[in-house]
């Protein structure tokens, strides 16, 4: 989106223009969805977080400052609101840890889009996204998956570009040496025969 | 080596989210958007700015009115 349409956007949004708010939701919501859905593995939660990330636009449409970049105070947004999830349910995991040991099914799940792949390279990338740690797989996901510049992804992240660059390598080196396991894993895997039921 | 890998990260499928609350969620912000801004209660902000001097005066008044008897206690 370039600079002019945005701050139009921005102005008719803190007028109350709902067609500018249809012209934002249709550039992000599928963007945004996608990096929920990819941090936090499940289509539920992340549908709960977006719908939350546009309510919050829409409150403080009017407060918008005349100059605020839409995409990077979506993303903010959103993230925000997965870190306080994250919070919050680990705090209830804790609390109900003893509960779920007793529970038949383990708690770890296949991702959506690990479940959705088309081929093995893309089930093997989503399932590396997926074992990462928060902080490696939002930067590969701002960056790599929804293509925003650094300096905006080191805003969404409250780090400095620097440490947003030095956060990224890392994180892409983690993710080309969790690759090259699952490459060199995978042929060994295929010749395993499954166990005969007992 | 990296190059690629982000390349491959710019190339993964997208997610659409569900379109019936997709439609319900557009519906919702559009209608509080259009919604007047809320002002703020007049009375009541007029309230809290006229309660601040009035009890500033009543100060005042009671500090001369102490100062004063205290001079006629004495001058007498």
């Amino acid at each position: 989106m370039d600079p002019d349409t945005e701050a139009a956007l921005v102005d008719r949004l803190r007028h109350g223009d709902p067609d500018a708010f249809d012209l934002v939701y249709d550039a992000f919501n599928v963007r945004l969805f996608t990096f929920l859905a990819r941090l936090t593995r499940r289509r539920d939660v992340a549908e709960d977080l977006l719908e939350e990330t546009w309510l919050r636009l829409v409150k403080h449409a009017r407060r918008l400052r005349p100059d605020t970049r839409l995409g990077p105070w979506l993303f903010t947004v959103a993230r925000n609101l997965y870190v306080s999830f994250n919070r919050s349910r680990v705090l209830e995991e804790s609390a109900t840890a003893g509960l779920i040991a007793l529970w038949p099914f383990s708690p770890d799940r296949v991702s959506p889009f690990e479940a959705a792949a088309t081929s093995e390279l893309e089930r093997r990338i989503e399932r590396a996204l997926a074992a990462m740690p928060t902080a490696s797989r939002e930067v590969l996901l701002l960056v790599g998956v929804a293509g925003l510049s650094h300096a905006d992804a080191a805003d969404v992240c409250g780090i400095t570009p620097e440490a947003l660059r030095q956060r990224l390598h890392r994180a892409r080196e983690t993710l080309s040496r969790a690759l090259d396991r699952d490459e060199a894993a995978a042929p060994a895997m295929r010749g395993v025969t499954p166990c005969p039921n007992r | 080596m990296s190059e690629p890998l982000m390349r491959l990260l710019a190339d993964l499928p997208v997610a659409s989210p569900d379109r019936a609350r997709a439609d319900r969620t557009r519906a919702r912000c559009r209608a509080r958007l259009m919604r007047p801004a809320s002002r703020p209660p007049a009375v009541a902000n007029t309230r809290v700015r006229l309660w601040q001097p009035m009890i500033a005066v009543l100060g005042v008044v009671y500090l001369i009115a102490a100062i004063v008897q205290a001079f006629l206690v004495l001058s007498s």
